[in-house]
C-alpha cells in the first residue's frame, strides 16, 4: 500500500487542481469573449482555432475578413460566409463584423444566387423576391446575434431596420428596429424621423405620430436647435390628422 | 532542507545561465520583441477594434505563441542536454536527489521565462502607452470618450501569463521524466499545451447537463487532468477593461494555476525517481 502512496497523492492533488481550476474558470468565464463549441464548429477550418489557441484573435478575425473579400470578389457564398462568420465568432465584440456581415449576406446574396440561377430575366420574379426574403432573413438573423453580443447595438438595430424595410417589406418590424435605434442613448438624428415616417406608412398614422412627438418633446426639443425638421415633420402629420389646435404641439417661440 | 534548498537553487542558477545564453532563446525573444513593435505600423489592417485591443491582443498573441514554443522546447533541450550529455549522471552521483534536479530545472526554467515576460510585457506597455497619449489628445479635440489601458492590469496579465507557463514547464518535465526523446517531448508537450488551451471547449461542455454518463465521465476526467489555460488569458478584461473580472477571480485562477504546477511537478519527480538513465 505504501509504494501506492505517492501516486495516490498525486491523484489527488491533480484532482484537487482540477476541482479548483473548475471554479476558477466559472468565476472568468464571463470576462472571456463569448466563443463556444456552437460558434466553432462551423468555422473550423478556417483559422479560428489558431485564434482561439494562440490569443491572437483580433489579428486572426481581421485576416479572416481581408480573406472573405477574395471571395466576395469572386461572389463565392459559402466561402465569404464561413469567414465573415469565423470574424464574428473570433471577435463577438465587435460591431463591425455583425453589421457588415448581415448587409452583405442580407443585400448581395440573394443577388448572387439570381446570376448563378441564369440572371434577372430568366428567374421568375417570384423566385427573385423569394431569394431577397430568404436572404434579408439570414441576415437580419446575423444582425439579431450580434446585438446580443456588441457593444453598441445601435448601428446593428438601424442595419436590421434597413433590411426589414428593404428586403422583407415587413414596415412594422422596420418601425420597430428604428424605435430600438432612436431610444438608445447614442442614437443618431435620422433614427427617429425614419421610424415615424415607416410606421406612419404603415398605416399606424396616429400611432406613430403620438411616439414621434413624444420622442421629440422629451429628447430633440431641449436641444440646441430644437430639431425644426422634426417639427415641420410633426406638423405635416397633425394636418393630415385634423388635429384640433389644443391637441397640437404648442407653437414654438422660434417657430415661424 | 536547508541544504536541500541551496542545491536546488544551484541547479536552477545554472539551468537559467545555460537557458539565457541559448541561441535560441535570444532569437524567440527579438522576434516576439519585433512583433510587438510591429503591432503599431499593422494597425492599419484592423477593422472595428479598438487601436489599443489589436495592439494590444498582437503583442500578447506573440508573447503566447512564442512563451508557449519556449516553455516547451527550451524545458525539453535543458532536460535531455543533462541525460544526452551524461552530465545528469555526475549529477545525481553527488548528493543531489532527483526531484532536486527537477526542481532546479523547473525553476531554471521558468525564471528564463520570467525574463521573456517581463521584457515582452515592458515593451507592449510602452506601445500600449505611447499610442493613449496620442489617442487621449485626438479624442479631446473630438470630443470623445478616450480608450485607455490599465498598467495594474498589464502587471496582473504578466503574473498570469508567467504561471500559466510555469503549468507548461511543469506538465513538459512530467513528459521528459517519461520520455525517452527530446522530440517525443516536444511533439507531446506542443500536444499538451494545444488540449490545454482548448480544454475550456470541454469544461463549457460539462459544466451543461447530459443524459450520458459516459460522456459526463470523460469530460469530467479531462477536465481535471487536463489544466485549463484558456483561463489565463484575461488580457482583454485586465488591461482593456473590455469587461469586469469578478473579485476575487483572479487569486482563484492563481490557485489553481499553482496547484497544477505543483500536482505535475510531484508527477514527474515520481516518474523521474523510478527512471533509468
Amino acid at each position: 500500500m505504501r509504494r501506492f502512496a505517492p501516486w495516490l497523492l498525486v491523484g489527488v492533488l491533480i484532482l484537487g487542481a482540477g476541482a479548483l481550476a473548475e471554479s476558477s474558470w466559472r468565476r472568468v468565464r464571463p470576462s472571456i469573449p463569448e466563443i463556444g463549441r456552437k460558434e466553432l464548429e462551423p468555422t473550423l477550418g478556417q483559422g479560428v482555432l489558431l485564434g482561439v489557441l494562440g490569443g491572437l484573435r483580433t489579428v486572426v478575425a481581421d485576416i479572416a475578413w481581408i480573406r472573405s473579400y477574395v471571395f466576395w470578389e469572386r461572389r463565392d457564398r459559402p466561402g465569404c460566409e464561413a469567414l465573415m462568420r469565423s470574424a464574428c465568432a473570433l471577435d463577438p465584440h465587435a460591431r463591425y463584423f455583425w453589421e457588415n456581415t448581415g448587409l452583405r449576406i442580407g443585400l448581395d446574396m440573394a443577388h448572387w444566387e439570381i446570376r448563378r440561377r441564369g440572371g434577372y430575366a430568366k428567374v421568375p420574379a417570384e423566385t427573385q423576391e423569394r431569394l431577397f426574403r430568404q436572404y434579408g432573413r439570414q441576415g437580419l438573423d446575423v444582425l439579431e446575434e450580434g446585438m446580443v453580443y456588441a457593444r453598441s447595438r445601435t448601428s446593428l438595430l438601424l442595419a436590421a431596420g434597413f433590411l426589414a424595410e428593404g428586403k422583407l417589406k415587413d414596415l412594422r418590424l422596420a418601425a420597430d428596429y428604428y424605435r430600438q435605434a432612436a431610444e438608445s442613448p447614442d442614437a443618431p438624428w435620422y433614427a427617429a424621423r425614419i421610424c415615424a415616417d415607416i410606421d406612419w406608412g404603415a398605416g399606424r398614422k396616429v400611432e406613430a405620430y403620438g411616439w414621434y412627438r413624444n420622442y421629440w418633446e422629451t429628447r430633440l426639443r431641449s436641444k440646441q436647435d430644437g430639431f425644426p425638421e422634426d417639427l415641420i415633420r410633426l406638423r405635416i402629420m397633425e394636418t393630415e390628422l385634423r388635429l384640433g389646435i389644443l391637441q397640437r404641439i404648442p407653437r414654438q417661440v422660434w417657430e415661424r | 532542507m536547508k541544504d536541500s534548498l541551496r542545491r536546488t537553487l544551484w541547479i536552477s542558477r545554472v539551468t537559467f545561465l545555460e537557458a539565457v545564453r541559448q541561441r535560441f532563446f535570444a532569437f524567440l525573444l527579438v522576434l516576439s520583441a519585433a512583433m510587438v513593435l510591429s503591432s503599431v505600423s499593422l494597425r492599419v489592417f484592423d477593422f472595428g477594434h479598438g487601436e489599443l485591443k489589436f495592439i494590444a491582443d498582437f503583442g500578447f498573441g506573440g508573447m503566447f505563441f512564442f512563451g508557449s514554443v519556449l516553455a516547451v522546447v527550451m524545458t525539453a533541450q535543458l532536460f535531455f542536454s543533462e541525460i544526452d550529455n551524461k552530465t545528469a549522471l555526475t549529477l545525481l552521483a553527488k548528493p543531489l536527489s532527483r526531484p532536486e534536479f527537477l526542481l532546479g530545472k523547473f525553476f531554471g526554467a521558468w525564471a528564463v521565462l520570467g525574463v521573456f515576460v517581463l521584457v515582452l510585457a515592458s515593451l507592449q506597455g510602452v506601445v500600449l502607452w505611447a499610442r493613449e497619449q496620442e489617442l487621449v489628445a485626438a479624442a479631446e479635440q473630438a470630443g470623445r470618450i478616450p480608450t485607455t489601458f490599465s498598467v495594474v492590469g498589464l502587471c496582473q496579465l504578466v503574473l498570469l501569463q508567467w504561471l500559466r507557463l510555469g503549468v507548461v514547464i511543469a506538465i513538459v518535465l512530467a513528459i521528459s521524466s517519461l520520455a525517452r526523446t527530446f522530440l517525443f517531448t516536444v511533439v507531446v508537450g506542443s500536444l499538451a499545451v494545444v488540449a490545454g488551451q482548448l480544454q475550456w471547449i470541454a469544461q463549457d461542455a460539462f459544466l451543461r447537463p447530459t443524459d450520458s454518463p459516459v460522456y459526463a465521465a470523460f469530460l469530467w476526467v479531462s477536465t481535471r487532468l487536463i489544466p485549463n489555460l484558456q483561463q489565463f488569458n484575461l488580457a482583454d478584461a485586465l488591461v482593456l477593461g473590455s469587461s469586469v473580472v469578478e473579485e476575487g477571480a483572479l487569486i482563484s485562477v492563481g490557485f489553481s494555476g499553482l496547484a497544477y504546477l505543483v500536482a505535475y511537478l510531484t508527477l514527474g519527480s515520481l516518474i523521474f525517481r523510478r527512471r533509468e538513465i
